[in-house]
C-alpha cells in the first residue's frame, strides 16, 4: 500500500450567502437616493447595494430582510452584513442587526485525477445521478449534511452546503468514492 | 358530538348527540338490525371525493394521457412490456400530488418521461433527445420533469450506455443503397460495428465522459464511414457534406469530437510497427481499421512508451519528484484510500480543518500559504490520455487571491468607512435632480 500519494486538497470557498433582518421598515427610495453603490430595482421591489470591503452584494427589501452574497468566508459574510447594517443606521433607519444566518456556501475543489462518471454513478446509485444529455457533471447529494456535490470528469468538484464545515465534510466523504472511479473499469 | 342518521322500520331518524356502543346495540335490539346506521362526526366533514370514491372513474385527461403514452410507445416501436410499464408509471405519477394539478403540457411531457424510464429499466436503448423530439419539447424541460418523476416514484433507472444507442443512431443515417451512390454507400451493419469500436476507444481515452452522446456518435459514424473506404473522395468529404448526404442535422460539437478522436488515433497509430510514415490527423483515417483491430495492444504499448518517456525525462532533468507531487499514473498500483488532509482556502491562505495522523511530516508543507508553493504543473499534461478540458484548459487556473488579513466577524467598523457609502446632502440633491432631468428627457423622447 502506497500512502505517500496523500495530497492536500484545497477547498476554495467562492461564495457565502447569508441573510439577516433589520427589524424595521426600510424606505428603498431613501437608500437609493442617499446611498452610493446602490442599484434600485422598483420592478422587483428591492435595492442592490455593493460594498467594496468585503466585496459583497446585498439585496435589500423594504420589509427589512437582507441577503448578502459574494463573501468568501462566514466571518467575512458577517462583517459585511454588520457594515451594511451600520450604513443603513447612518442613513437614518432604526436598524437592529438580528437573525443573521449563513444559508449557503459554495466551494470548489479539484481532484488530481479524472473521474469516470458512469462508474461513479453506477457504484453510488441512487445518491448519485448523471444525465450527460442535460449536464456534464454527476450530482451526488448527501442528505444528512444537506450538501450537493457536482462531480466533473476532469476531477473538479463544485460543492454547496449550509456551512463551511458541512462542505468540508462532504468532500472528505466523497473522496474515497471518487478515488475508486479514477480509472475506467477494466474489461 | 355525532350527527347520526339511521332507518328503522321504514322510518328515517336523524339527530345529534353522543352515541355510545350501548346505544348502538340498543338500536339493534329494537328491530333496526340490518338497517343502515350512518354516523357522521361533526368535526370531520366527509369530502365529496371520499364519499364517491367507490364509484370513481378515471378522469378524461388521465385517459387521454394514457392514450398518448400508448401512441408514443407505438411511434418508438417498443415492446408491450415497456408499454404496460409506462402506463403503470403514468397512472402513479398522474395521481401523485406533485403532478396532479400541473398543466396538460407538463402532463404530456410526463408521459414521455414514463416511456423513457420504462425503456431504461427494460434495457431498451433510447436517448432523452429522441423523447424530446417525439414530444416536440425542450430537452431541458423533459430532463427536469424526468428527474422529478424518478424522485417521486423512487425509481432507480440505469443510465444508457452510448455504445448501446449506437445501433439505433446509425440507422438514422441514410448512407446505404439506394439513398446514396454506390461509391459513398456503406451497409448499416459495417458502419455500426466500426462506429461502436470508435466510441469504445473514445470512452477508454476520456473523450466520452461528461460529453453529450449525440456529438460523439456523429463523430464516430463520420470517421467510421471514412475509414471503411479511405479513398481520396471520402477523405475530402467534410462533416457538413456528410450530414447533407446522410440527411441528418449536423451537431457543431461533433467537429471538436472528431479532432479529439483523431488525436487519440494518432497516439495509437504511432505504435503500429509496420507504419513507417508519421501519423498525423490528416492521414490517420487510413490506419483506423488497423488501430481498431489491435486497439488494446496499441493502448498498452502507448501507455508503456509514455511511462518510459516520463521516466527518461525525470532522469535527464535530474529532479527527484517528491511523492506528493506525482499524479497517479494510469498503470500505478492500487493506492491506499485513506481520506486525505483537506484544507479550506480563503483568500489564498490555507487553513487546515482536519488532520490525518498518517503523514505528520507533510502537515507543515500543506499549511504554507498558496503563493509560496511551487505551482503544480497541470496533471493532465503528464497523462497520455486525460479529459481534453484538463489537457487544454480554456480558463486560467484559479489564481491566488491578493493577500488579505484574516477577517474577524466582530471587528470594529470605523465611521469613516461607512461614510464612504453615504452621499452628502449636496450629492443627494444633485443626484435627485439628475434623475428628474433624465426621466423628463426620456418622457419627451417617447
Amino acid at each position: 500500500m502506497d500512502s505517500s500519494n496523500d495530497e492536500a486538497l484545497d477547498i476554495i470557498v467562492t461564495n457565502v450567502v447569508a441573510t439577516f433582518r433589520t427589524r424595521c421598515h426600510l424606505n428603498l427610495r431613501t437608500i437609493a437616493l442617499e446611498g452610493t453603490n446602490v442599484i434600485y430595482k422598483p420592478e422587483v421591489g428591492k435595492v442592490l447595494m455593493k460594498l467594496r470591503k468585503p466585496k459583497i452584494t446585498a439585496s435589500i427589501w423594504s420589509s427589512g430582510k437582507i441577503i448578502c452574497t459574494g463573501a468568501t468566508s462566514e466571518d467575512e459574510a458577517k462583517l459585511g452584513a454588520r457594515r451594511l447594517a451600520r450604513c443603513l443606521q447612518k442613513l437614518g433607519f432604526k436598524v437592529r442587526f438580528s437573525a443573521f444566518k449563513v444559508v449557503n456556501v459554495l466551494a470548489v475543489c479539484s481532484m488530481p485525477f479524472a473521474i469516470h462518471l458512469i462508474d461513479f454513478t453506477k457504484n453510488n446509485r441512487p445518491i448519485a445521478s448523471y444525465e450527460p444529455e442535460l449536464h456534464p457533471a454527476a450530482t451526488y447529494r448527501i442528505k444528512h449534511l444537506k450538501a450537493t456535490i457536482q462531480v466533473f470528469s476532469t476531477g473538479s468538484l463544485t460543492v454547496t452546503g449550509p456551512n463551511v464545515q458541512n462542505v468540508a465534510t462532504a468532500v472528505e466523504q466523497a473522496y474515497p468514492l471518487l478515488f475508486e472511479c479514477r480509472k475506467p473499469l477494466c474489461k | 358530538m355525532l350527527l347520526f342518521l339511521f332507518s328503522c322500520k321504514d322510518k328515517l331518524f336523524t339527530g345529534s348527540g353522543y352515541l355510545s356502543l350501548k346505544h348502538m346495540s340498543s338500536l339493534n335490539t329494537r328491530g333496526c338490525q340490518g338497517q343502515e346506521i350512518l354516523l357522521l362526526c361533526a368535526n370531520d366533514t366527509v369530502s365529496y371525493s371520499n364519499s364517491t370514491a367507490v364509484s370513481k372513474k378515471p378522469c378524461m385527461n388521465l385517459i387521454k394521457g394514457l392514450q398518448r403514452v400508448k401512441a408514443i410507445c407505438r411511434t418508438l416501436r417498443v415492446n408491450s412490456a415497456i408499454e404496460d410499464l409506462s402506463q403503470t408509471y403514468y397512472k402513479q405519477a398522474y395521481q401523485h400530488d406533485h403532478f396532479f394539478k400541473v398543466k396538460l403540457q407538463k402532463k404530456e411531457v410526463l408521459g414521455g418521461c414514463c416511456v423513457l424510464v420504462s425503456c431504461r429499466l427494460l434495457n431498451w436503448p433510447i436517448t432523452m433527445g429522441t423523447i424530446s423530439c417525439v414530444l416536440d419539447a425542450d430537452v431541458a424541460v423533459v430532463g427536469t420533469i424526468y428527474q422529478e418523476m424518478i424522485k417521486i416514484l423512487c425509481i432507480e433507472a440505469p443510465i444508457t450506455n452510448v455504445t448501446d444507442i449506437m445501433e439505433a443512431h446509425c440507422q438514422e443515417y441514410k448512407i446505404s443503397l439506394p439513398h446514396v451512390p454506390e461509391e459513398l454507400a456503406e451497409s448499416s451493419k459495417d458502419l455500426t460495428k466500426h462506429a461502436v469500436a470508435l466510441v469504445e476507444l473514445a470512452a477508454d481515452s476520456w473523450i466520452v465522459t461528461g460529453r453529450r452522446p449525440v456529438s460523439i456518435m456523429m463523430a464516430a459514424v463520420y470517421l467510421a464511414w471514412q475509414s471503411l473506404k479511405p479513398n481520396k473522395q471520402r477523405l475530402k468529404f467534410s462533416l457538413d457534406k456528410f450530414c447533407q448526404i446522410a440527411k441528418i442535422d449536423k451537431h457543431k460539437p461533433a467537429l471538436k469530437r472528431i479532432a479529439e478522436i483523431k488525436q487519440v488515433l494518432c497516439k495509437l497509430g504511432k505504435e503500429i510497427p509496420w507504419v513507417k510514415e508519421e501519423v498525423t490527423p490528416d492521414n490517420v483515417v487510413r490506419q483506423i481499421e488497423d488501430i481498431l483491430k489491435y486497439r488494446y495492444a496499441l493502448l498498452r504499448r502507448a501507455l508503456r512508451t509514455h511511462e518510459d518517456t516520463l521516466l527518461a525525462e525525470c532522469q535527464v532533468s535530474g529532479v527527484e519528484l517528491l511523492p506528493e507531487d506525482t499524479a497517479p499514473s494510469q498503470n500505478s498500483k492500487p493506492v491506499d484510500q485513506t481520506p486525505h488532509t483537506s484544507s479550506i482556502e480563503q483568500d489564498g491562505q490555507n487553513v487546515e480543518t482536519e488532520k490525518q495522523p498518517e503523514d505528520g511530516g507533510d502537515k507543515s508543507e500543506h499549511s504554507v500559504p498558496q503563493e509560496h508553493k511551487v505551482p503544480e504543473p497541470n496533471w493532465g499534461k503528464r497523462e497520455l490520455f486525460a479529459p481534453p478540458c484538463v489537457v487544454n484548459p480554456k480558463k486560467r487556473r484559479r489564481a491566488a487571491q491578493p493577500q488579505m488579513r484574516d477577517v474577524a466577524s466582530d471587528e470594529e467598523i470605523s465611521d469613516s468607512e461607512i461614510d464612504s457609502y453615504i452621499r452628502s446632502p449636496q450629492e443627494a440633491r444633485d443626484f435627485a435632480l439628475s434623475q428628474k432631468l433624465l426621466s423628463l428627457s426620456d418622457s419627451k423622447k417617447s
